[in-house]
């Protein structure tokens, strides 16, 4: 190559020289010869200056010819490293598709080869960039749309990568955090010390509750040693969900079985008593066993109020849903259960306003929704006491209360009465089965409706429900 | 030395600083959460995690001085370092309170004294939310926040004033309790404490950007102490 360079650079030279060597070889004696023919024919003494000024004027010829020559070539050269660097530059900058042939065609042989091979270089490299940002484009989707939080810190502890779940999960912006260290964007010891032991050890997986927001999270600590030299990645699993849904089945199955537990205990105990010789005496016989029937009674009850919680819980209970008057469904009831209140010295009363827009239900379950709320009223008003039942439009929804003047309810326990088997007082709760308010909310519920209760302590509850009003009858 | 190296030095503190917050902030949860599930060995762990707070607050302290003395910091640096060493402060004390509400865990887990928990919860989750989110301002240097964070104070406050009330209505109406319900006032004391602290920790936040030293919380009590 540089040979190649060297003999391109020369050859015009050299052939100028030799052009003026032969123009001197040829030209000077054949100049002498006339100068000499000249001197033979006039007699005068031979005079060379004009030779000699031939001679002259031949080498400044050639010596011109030899330099505008030079001048010639070394600009084409120059052009061209000009037109090289800026395709260098160009590819220094990553505008690959800018460097093309075209410039190029009129050069040497040995720069066009050379262009040509930055050409195919930027081509490549344009390849591969597209080759890496794609990989890079589907690698920043999967960990962009992962349900789980990523970390990744390098072994100063510096955070290298944080995807959008742990973004959300520290409360940061990501591209804020690049670069600072995991305890000023994670802000917990625990993971702090997690970080710490991956990076000079195993994996290791704990689980923790994080802050105020008391986010229960799964947290595991990956060293990143072949891949990755000193980079260790924490992956976060947030539980939260999991855990409050776990902690309430442990509930519900440690509640069933004290709940099942107590009746049963009593049927044991009749029929241990029976055995022992209570079966002789006939009268005694026959209360133990009315007392069983009774306690059978509770027990088939219960089960069958699970069975139906579990039925509308799992949305597989049917719903007859109808236009109906607000009125019509507190009537049948309200006049159902004025008997049972009489019967404990509770005045029941009901009072529905006229002109209450028609609402979408189905009066069977409210009508059991009522029940469970007068007979629950019922069983905590005293002797004397009073029960209002009663309805009013609120918006988009008509509301029915159920009003006692009773024992109430306490603060604590006005958010949780509408959980499975809760009981505010087990005391006095005495034979419910915990599960009535339960029911009464998730028929509400599956009607788009919302339940609650207000209450002070000793100065009576209240619960309200609501139904929403038929949707054509807002047009009017 | 350059710099750089004392740059380097107060962020080293920084995140130290921040840690010994995490430890404050999650010993004060810990210790309501023992005080809900009335678990003894829950409580008994709060007192060793604030013997690690302790000793933590003096490595803190240590290291903020050697800086002090050896790198002669100036301006915002001193500012910081200076603001530093009264937050760790603040934060050791909450550590306190934490191992203080523990106690009264350890010391109502076999009793049937009821407990308004619900409340407390919600104040302890105010409180070191104020906590964590005021060591976040103090790291960004966040004005605004430092500004509005001890307003927040005043919920808490509210907070601590109904369950101050129930309790008394509880002592009143039942006075063989006052013994235990007397240890519940000293809970709800500890978190409205925390969350003063907090409003301390606002006020370092303004002195080192603006190098202003202010009073934050208008309606404060600082007087009370503990």
């Amino acid at each position: 190559m540089k040979m190649r360079i060297h003999s391109r650079i020369a050859w015009p030279f050299i052939l100028t020289l030799v052009l003026t060597l032969v123009i001197w070889l040829i030209a000077l004696p054949l100049l002498e010869n006339v100068a000499y023919q000249k001197s033979l024919t006039t007699g005068a003494p031979v005079d060379l200056s004009f030779v000699h000024n031939a001679a002259f004027l031949i080498s400044l010829a050639g010596l011109i010819a030899c330099l505008s020559i030079s001048l010639i070539y070394t600009n084409r050269y120059v052009d061209d490293l000009k037109t090289l660097t800026e395709a260098a530059k160009e590819l220094g900058e990553g505008k690959y598709q800018e460097i093309n042939v075209s410039p190029m065609r009129n050069s040497l042989l040995e720069m066009r080869e050379l262009y040509e091979a930055l050409h195919r270089a930027a081509l490549q490299i344009e390849d591969q960039i597209a080759e890496l940002s794609k990989e890079r484009a589907m690698l920043s989707a999967v960990l962009g749309q992962m349900t789980d939080g990523v970390v990744i810190a390098d072994s100063s502890g510096r955070v290298q990568l944080l995807n959008k779940e742990a973004e959300k999960l520290f409360m940061v912006n990501g591209k804020d955090t690049l670069g600072r260290s995991i305890v000023e964007v994670m802000r917990h010891h625990r993971l702090v010390e997690l970080w710490e032991e991956t990076r000079n050890g195993p994996a290791k997986t704990i689980t923790m509750e994080m802050g105020s927001l008391h986010k229960y999270l799964q947290v595991v600590g990956i060293p990143l040693g072949e891949e990755l030299p000193g980079r260790s990645m924490l992956l976060f699993q947030d539980l939260t969900q999991t855990h409050r849904l776990e902690t309430i089945r442990r509930d519900f199955v440690s509640n069933i079985s004290h709940e099942l537990r107590t009746p049963m205990a009593g049927l044991k105990a009749i029929s241990e008593t029976l055995l022992d010789g209570a079966l002789e005496d006939s009268v005694v016989a026959r209360n133990f066993v009315l007392r069983m029937d009774s306690e059978v009674d509770n027990l088939t009850q219960m089960v069958n109020e699970l069975l139906e919680l579990s039925r509308i819980e799992a949305g597989r209970s049917n719903f007859d849903f109808q236009h109906i008057e607000p009125c019509a469904l507190i009537q049948k009831p309200a006049d159902r259960m004025i008997l049972q209140a009489e019967r404990v010295g509770v005045t029941l009363s009901y009072d529905c306003p006229d002109g209450l827009p028609l609402v979408f239900a189905d009066p069977e379950r409210i009508s059991q929704v009522f029940i469970n709320l007068i007979h629950n009223a019922i069983k905590f008003t005293p002797n004397g006491g009073r029960i209002d039942v009663t309805a009013f439009q609120d918006g988009q929804m008509v509301v029915f209360k159920v009003s006692d003047n009773g024992v109430g309810i306490a603060q604590k326990d006005i958010t949780r009465i509408f959980e499975r088997f809760y009981k505010a007082d087990r005391a006095r709760a005495g034979g419910g089965t915990g599960l009535g308010l339960s029911i009464c909310r998730h028929i509400v519920e599956a009607h788009g409706g919302k339940i609650w209760a207000e209450s002070f302590e000793n100065s009576g509850a209240s619960f309200f429900f609501s139904i929403p009003v038929v949707y054509r009858d807002n047009q009017n | 030395m350059s710099r750089f190296t004392l740059d380097q030095e107060i962020k080293l503190v920084q995140d130290e600083m921040l840690l010994l917050g995490s430890l404050a902030e999650q010993a004060i949860l810990n210790s309501v959460d023992a005080l809900r599930r009335r678990d003894v060995v829950a409580a008994k762990a709060i007192y060793a995690e604030d013997q690690k707070i302790n000793d933590k607050h003096f490595a803190i302290e240590n290291h903020i001085l050697i800086i002090l003395a050896t790198q002669s910091p100036l301006a915002r640096d001193l500012r910081v370092l200076a603001a530093m060493l009264e937050i760790i402060t603040e934060l050791e004390r909450i550590g306190d309170y934490a191992k203080g509400i523990a106690k009264v865990a350890a010391r109502l887990a076999d009793d049937e004294t009821p407990i308004p928990i619900r409340e407390i919860s919600t104040m302890a989750d105010k409180a070191t939310s104020m906590l964590h989110r005021a060591l976040g301002a103090f790291v960004s240097e966040d004005l605004a926040a430092a500004y509005a964070i001890p307003k927040e104070d005043d919920e808490v406050d509210e907070l601590y004033i109904t369950i101050y009330r129930k309790i008394v209505q509880n002592m009143i109406k039942n006075p063989e309790t006052i013994d235990h319900t007397n240890q519940i006032l000293w809970v709800i004391h500890n978190l409205e404490r925390t969350a003063d602290r907090v409003t301390n920790i606002c006020e370092r936040i303004v002195f080192i950007v603006s190098g202003e030293l202010l009073e934050l919380d208008s309606s404060d009590d600082e007087d009370r102490d503990d």
